[in-house]
């Protein structure tokens, strides 16, 4: 019942800041109208009972993630900006129709039933350690060469990011 | 008629994640089409990577699951590594071309 509740707040708070995400035309406000997004949907992990996932979405997205995009943003200079128009019409009245056969094929296949066996003995083992211990067990074992992988892309990423960002003598103009 | 449509909007159920999911997917994916701007696009691909995250946990949480919020944990790691080249990217385009929209991006005659 709270849960509920709490999940229709977050729910209504995400969806109004995705709209803001969408439509706000200065960086800036984009910028924090993404932060309330993010957060809002962090609140919706802890109300379902992800408690590690809303605290790693706090930790990685809300911060890590957003002084990258604020750094960018004072990195680039915005002189060009407020001449120009923010956002394609045309592109946009053309993909509206697109973007609702998306939710018509997520209808049909509601309506057509997918089915999940629930499995008992993460239910035990959640009630009596919690969330983190078996997520914990599962990337260790289970997912353990994804894990491992997904760290191998991170250091990748990290290297290409700080070759594309280096500084070059030539510019082509 | 209006109590039993409140005691069922008060049941939890794994189509309200869904529906979230998909309106924020939506958003995203419209946002990614209709702007211009080379940050904002990527800031609505994050709110898009996010809407998954969202129907990954309703899964796990109605049916007692921990695998989905593993993916989602390894969607968080992969927006992580996806911001830091895009935003690379971003600022070399920039300091190389002086181009921060997507339309003054067009040496390929595109």
């Amino acid at each position: 019942m709270l849960n509920q509740i709490a999940f229709y707040l977050f729910g209504g708070i995400s969806i109004i800041c995705g709209l803001g995400v969408v439509s706000a035309s200065n960086p800036i406000y984009v910028v924090l109208w993404l932060l309330g997004a993010l957060i809002a949907i962090s609140g919706i992990f802890f109300s379902a009972g992800a408690e590690l996932l809303g605290a790693l979405q706090l930790m990685v997205y809300v911060v890590a993630i957003a002084v990258f995009y604020i750094l960018i943003i004072t990195a680039v200079p915005w002189r060009k900006l407020h001449k120009n128009e923010q956002h394609n019409r045309l592109i946009g009245v053309t993909v509206l129709p697109f973007i609702a056969l998306l939710y018509v094929e997520a209808f049909i296949v509601g309506i057509s039933g997918v089915s999940i066996t629930k499995n008992k003995i993460i239910e035990t083992i959640t009630k009596n350690y919690g969330n983190a211990e078996v997520i914990g067990i599962k990337l260790f074992s289970t997912y353990f060469w994804a894990f491992e992988l997904m760290s191998v892309l991170l250091l990748i990423s990290m290297i290409g990011a700080i070759l594309l960002g280096r500084k070059e003598e030539k510019t082509y103009d | 008629m209006i109590e039993s449509i409140v005691s069922k909007l008060l049941v939890q159920n794994v189509s309200q994640y869904f529906i979230l999911s998909f309106i924020l997917l939506g958003i995203g994916l419209f946002g990614m089409m209709v702007r211009k701007n080379l940050i904002t696009i990527l800031m609505s691909l994050e709110l898009a990577l996010n809407s998954v995250n969202i129907a990954f946990v309703g899964i796990d949480r109605l049916n007692h699951l921990i695998d989905g919020e593993i993916f989602a944990l390894f969607t968080i790691a992969l927006a992580a590594a996806e911001a830091a080249v895009g935003l690379g990217i971003i600022l070399s385009l920039f300091r190389l071309r002086k181009a921060e929209n997507v339309n003054e991006i067009i040496d390929l005659k595109g």
